[in-house]
């Protein structure tokens, strides 16, 4: 179970294909081949083990036969361990032998394209080379535990780009050649009112109190500050408990915990995606609960009125389909407003959710981060606190926290608000684990409580600045011709650059992010948030004019270069394929395909009324 | 000379190789029934604990491992929580609970609060790594100095979160696969039972000590490598996988401390077997008696293992601020500090908070001159107090310099020898306003010990002590026939 696939964000579609594997013997040495037949067995033996583990959870052992388990968890950790040092070897010996060399983000990719022979190896190489990312770091290491050498490996494949980042930070003064992060999801336009707001007096409050060991879900008078401001802003119809709320250093914790007290390892949650990559994360981690996909389409049809329509027949098929792989689901996690789509479920439509939920007895975990973040005033949003009677409240547990509505994902704050006791209870052990300092937790309760600040200073203002903001970009990508997803919620568009991708594949998407990263612009790919279409880019926008600008400069920049490539790639196929005598079927083939693509594209447009 | 036992009355359990599973009884769960079956001159030489064997109810909400988690609060915070619902103020609630459970100093807050820090406003960056990589540099220039090591130690060795707990969950997470195990000389601080099973659902080895002192030893509740090389082998023989060893230096609940010659034996026990250690220093300026002579193992030339050998250290103690949540680990590995480092988006701690800390561990001349002389005077003189008011009172304690707290033998009081029999006399304390912590939280094996925590302010003493006499004297003539317990008179500060 330490080697899980599916819900493993740098993962990507398996090399199973034919194709793929003949490719890879007529261009590379036995090195690399024996490297992707190890990864295949890892993967194997991984997936047989956690079948086993399945059918034993499963299954009402008696409790000497439990005894039975152990030697598979042995097992498990040895094969593991073996399959690490194998692909470690192999990994150390291709790159002594032949030109192996790991595609670093810094360096020019420009070099991937001089050659049009060159830039297939090299892809072919770049292929294998983004399957071997998840060990990367796993030199042969008896010290950690596989879990741990994973946990590593991990979190260096998602984190490496914001590493980067933080080591060379755009400046407008001092460092114009800095990166520019679009990636990451902070709303940074109104840092100056919150430094402000965070400056004043009443701010710098020490207690004894506040210095000691309080209770572990949070200090009372912020868990009851909590209760009032979510009361207030999520409009609910009765007050809310403040012994339902449970406070913890951020909303990736509190889903951490949360999956922990719901699920047992191996366990499952529904999750539509493109979804929230930190969850995918969050769930991997610590807690090793799978996150089953509920994959939504770009396309409209009859049954998807809009793009990435989530409906409870998806909902269902997704259910059917984990249940027949053995996979226990014991909840679904929605996010509203979405992220990465900028979505926002109407009333009924999360009722629908949450009577489907009710109909299988699944949690429902409702991630409302972004709920103040509603700029267009047209858009009604309804938190699923604000329901009069909910399908099933003894499972529906609502996350909300500071990071993204006041911009201060540096304070560390993420609360649970469940109705069920016995969760709000379990959760409070975690107390221990992710707690916060009782001078921040001071602050955000003069923060919260401050209504008159918030309701005519704070929400005005940062609703007009996250409106012009959207206005900009909107406007550029409307006259770029760039598709995008935007329903005025949020910090981010969720864009389709997959026209500039040929063929459309994850692999072709990581090569255009990198191309970004080489013109120190980040942005994230569609495939962090588990979508299942390549091409697709999530674009924040709540930054300030001036480094929007700059960002988008770099961003055209990377776009053209990406089409000349295409062109001359044309021109070369043309060629080649002149030269071998053959009829020009291929690039009338590719011709017809690039039609549909654009009409493809043009449609998802007009629904959206660009 | 101390006679290793034979192999049969070790086995604390039944089946052998039978592991994680709820038929392995372990201490927590028939604790009292085997300590009453066994013959008076065994002992009870480990125990693996096995969190799934303490609890019964399902819950129809809850995954398996919620409803252990689940436990672990419910039982945990019982005194806690009574605590809470009535706690003690000189004007609003004079009749309120006296908390000297906790181990918190609450000698200094007055110190900390004139020291106003200075307050720094950056909301932005969730991982702010702007200011950790200060407070990295700070925390290294502070160890280098504080725990005297022979080079400056390196700030990227440095990894730091919201507290011990989370680093214990850390470590545990990334040293051992699920269901393996470290190993804890008992007593211990009880709550690193569930930091580690939290997230990691790694297990507890417990080596026993106990208050007798046999063969070449020289003090009750001593740590000699036989038990050790017998608790391994013990786990071993189990089936159980153990990973590394936990020491707490100064020893929570008991005050002790190891000599280096000791310290070294112990890393030299864990390299032998291959184990981590793990070295909780999070008293180590809470050493008031200037004698003890406290050395941390960074301040050890030439460690057995370094690769091996991870120590950590917190504000919540030495600088009274459990509520500040700020801990720290220091190793040399670097796969191990990065894969720690890779659950910090867990464990993370406000930036500005962190800011804070950085001024505050910079402010050596504050520390040096104002807040370690103040604090151990402080502590010294509320630990004077207590002790004579134990010694008026005829119970034998042991305490040694170190910590907030003296460990306290109470088995006279009791009726009887069990667990059930303290228990009752914790709720008498309870009753009677005043919150201790019993043995059997922090797993000693020998019914009867309570830790009391010293570290408060003058007045609440008075009144603690008084409370504890009351009930103490009304209960020492119910108990008719005191086991024969050999008395420690406390060890002087001259070790």
């Amino acid at each position: 179970m330490s080697i899980q696939s599916r819900s493993n964000p740098s993962d990507i579609p398996h090399m199973s294909d034919g194709q793929v594997w003949d490719q890879a013997f007529r261009n590379h040495s036995i090195h690399t081949c024996l490297m992707e037949m190890v990864l295949s067995l890892q993967q194997a033996v991984a997936d047989h083990i956690t079948q086993l583990a399945t059918r034993h959870q499963q299954q009402d052992l008696v409790p000497e036969e439990q005894g039975h388990n152990q030697p598979i968890w042995g097992q498990e950790a040895l094969l593991g361990r073996l399959m690490f040092q194998m692909v470690n070897h192999l990994q150390f010996g291709a790159t002594g032998g032949q030109k192996f060399q790991p595609p670093c983000p810094s360096e020019d990719s420009k070099g991937d394209v001089r050659s049009r022979e060159q830039a297939q190896v090299s892809k072919q190489i770049y292929k294998i080379f983004y399957q071997l990312t998840n060990f990367e770091d796993t030199s042969i290491n008896y010290v950690l535990s596989n879990r741990g050498v994973e946990t590593s490996a991990l979190y260096h494949g998602s984190f490496q780009d914001y590493n980067t980042y933080q080591g060379n930070k755009y400046h407008e003064d001092k460092n114009t050649s800095g990166f520019i992060n679009l990636g990451t999801s902070e709303n940074k336009l109104c840092t100056d009112l919150l430094t402000e707001r965070l400056s004043r007096s009443d701010m710098n409050y020490i207690d004894d109190d506040l210095l000691q060991y309080s209770d572990w879900r949070g200090q009372p008078f912020l868990r009851e500050e909590v209760a009032q401001f979510l009361t207030y802003y999520c409009k609910a119809p009765a007050p809310l408990d403040p012994e339902n709320v449970v406070v913890l250093n951020g909303c990736s914790s509190v889903f951490s915990a949360l999956a922990t007290v719901l699920c047992d390892p191996g366990e499952a949650f529904l999750v539509p995606t493109p979804t929230y990559s930190d969850f995918v994360f969050s769930a991997h981690l610590y807690a090793k609960v799978d996150l089953v996909p509920v994959d939504l389409e770009s396309q409209v049809s009859d049954a998807n009125t809009h793009p990435f329509q989530l409906t409870v027949d998806k909902l269902e098929q997704a259910l059917l389909n984990a249940k027949l792989e053995g996979k226990k689901v014991r909840g679904l996690v929605l996010i509203n407003p979405q992220n990465p789509l900028g979505h926002i479920y109407s009333q009924d439509s999360l009722m629908e959710y949450l009577e489907f939920a009710k109909k299988h007895s699944l949690h429902v975990i409702i991630d409302e981060i972004y709920m103040l973040s509603v700029f267009d005033e047209s858009i009604t949003f309804r938190s699923v606190l604000s329901m009069e009677s909910l399908p099933d409240p003894n499972k529906t547990h609502m996350i909300w926290g500071t990071s993204k509505d006041f911009g201060i994902s540096g304070f560390r704050f993420g609360t649970l608000y469940t109705h069920n006791k016995e969760v709000a209870l379990a959760m409070s052990s975690f107390g221990y684990l992710h707690g916060i300092s009782g001078i921040t937790q001071y602050k955000l309760h003069r923060l919260l409580q401050d209504r008159e600040w918030i309701d005519n200073v704070y929400l005005p203002t940062n609703h007009s600045r996250l409106q012009e903001a959207h206005r900009f970009i909107t406007n550029e990508l409307k006259s770029s011709k760039i598709p995008f997803l935007s329903h005025g919620s949020g910090l981010y568009v969720w864009i389709s650059l997959r026209k500039y991708l040929d063929p459309c594949t994850f692999e072709e998407e990581l090569l255009l992010h990198r191309r970004f990263l080489d013109k120190k612009l980040i942005l994230s790919c569609g495939k962090t948030f588990m979508c299942k279409e390549p091409g697709w880019f999530r674009l924040v926008f709540a930054a300030t004019p001036l480094l929007l600008k700059h960002a988008m400069q770099r961003f055209y920049t990377v776009l053209v270069e990406q089409e000349q490539d295409w062109v001359v790639k044309q021109l070369e196929d043309a060629i080649n394929q002149e030269v071998e005598d053959l009829p020009a079927s291929d690039a009338s083939q590719s011709y017809s395909r690039e039609v549909i693509l654009t009409s493809g594209l043009e449609g998802c447009c007009s629904d959206l009324g660009l | 000379m101390f006679t290793l036992p034979q192999k049969e009355s070790r086995k604390p359990t039944t089946c052998p190789g039978s592991v994680s599973t709820r038929g392995l009884h372990s201490i927590y769960g028939d604790g009292l029934e085997r300590e009453a079956a066994r013959k008076p001159d065994q002992k009870l030489l480990y125990g693996v604990g096995d969190p799934t064997a303490m609890f019964s109810s399902d819950s129809p909400h809850l995954s398996s491992r919620g409803s252990i988690i689940k436990w672990f609060w419910d039982s945990a915070e019982e005194g806690y929580r009574t605590y809470h619902m009535d706690e003690y103020d000189e004007d609003r609630n004079p009749g309120g609970i006296i908390n000297l459970g906790t181990s918190e100093n609450k000698l200094c807050f007055d110190l900390l609060s004139r020291r106003r820090p200075r307050s720094c406003v950056d909301v932005g960056d969730s991982a702010g790594p702007h200011c950790e990589g200060i407070l990295r540099e700070e925390v290294a220039s502070f160890l280098s100095f504080y725990c005297k090591s022979p080079a400056p130690l390196k700030p990227e060795n440095v990894v730091v979160l919201n507290g011990c707990a989370s680093l214990f969950s850390a470590l545990a997470t990334v040293l051992c696969e699920v269901g393996e195990a470290f190993l804890i000389p008992a007593p211990y601080y009880g709550a690193i039972t569930q930091h580690v099973y939290l997230y990691g659902n790694v297990r507890l080895v417990c080596v026993y000590l106990d208050s007798e002192v046999t063969g070449l030893e020289t003090h009750p509740f001593q740590l000699t490598v036989d038990k050790l090389e017998m608790a391994l082998q013990g786990a071993i023989s189990e089936g159980v996988k153990v990973k590394g060893l936990i020491l707490i230096n100064p020893q929570n609940p008991l005050g002790d401390i190891y000599s280096p010659g000791e310290l070294r034996e112990y890393l030299e026990f864990a390299k032998r077997h291959a184990l981590h250690v793990m070295v909780d220093e999070v008293y180590m300026l809470s050493v008031f008696e200037e004698s003890v002579g406290y050395r941390s193992v960074l301040s050890l030339e030439g460690l057995p293992d370094p690769q091996k050998t991870h120590v950590m250290w917190a504000t919540s103690k030495d600088f009274g601020m459990s509520g500040l949540r700020f801990g720290t680990l220091y190793t040399e590995n670097q796969d191990v500090a990065t894969a720690v480092a890779s659950l910090c988006r867990y464990h993370g701690l406000s930036g500005f908070v962190q800011y804070q800390m950085a001024q505050l561990l910079r402010d050596r001349d504050w520390i040096n001159q104002v807040y370690l002389p103040e604090n151990h005077a402080r502590l010294k003189a509320a630990h004077t107090y207590v002790s004579e008011e134990l010694r008026a009172l005829g119970v034998p304690f042991l305490s040694h310099g170190a910590g907030f707290f003296i460990w306290v033998d109470l088995r006279k009081f009791l009726p009887e020898a069990t667990f059930e029999e303290e228990r009752l006399l914790w709720r008498r304390f309870l009753e009677n306003k005043v919150l201790l912590s019993f043995g059997k939280a922090f797993e000693c094996k020998e019914p009867g010990w309570f830790r009391l925590v010293f570290s408060d302010k003058a007045h609440r003493l008075r009144l603690g002590m008084q409370r504890i006499r009351q009930v103490l004297e009304g209960k020492s003539q119910v108990a008719e026939d005191p086991p024969s317990c050999q008395t420690q008179e406390p060890r002087g500060p001259h070790r």
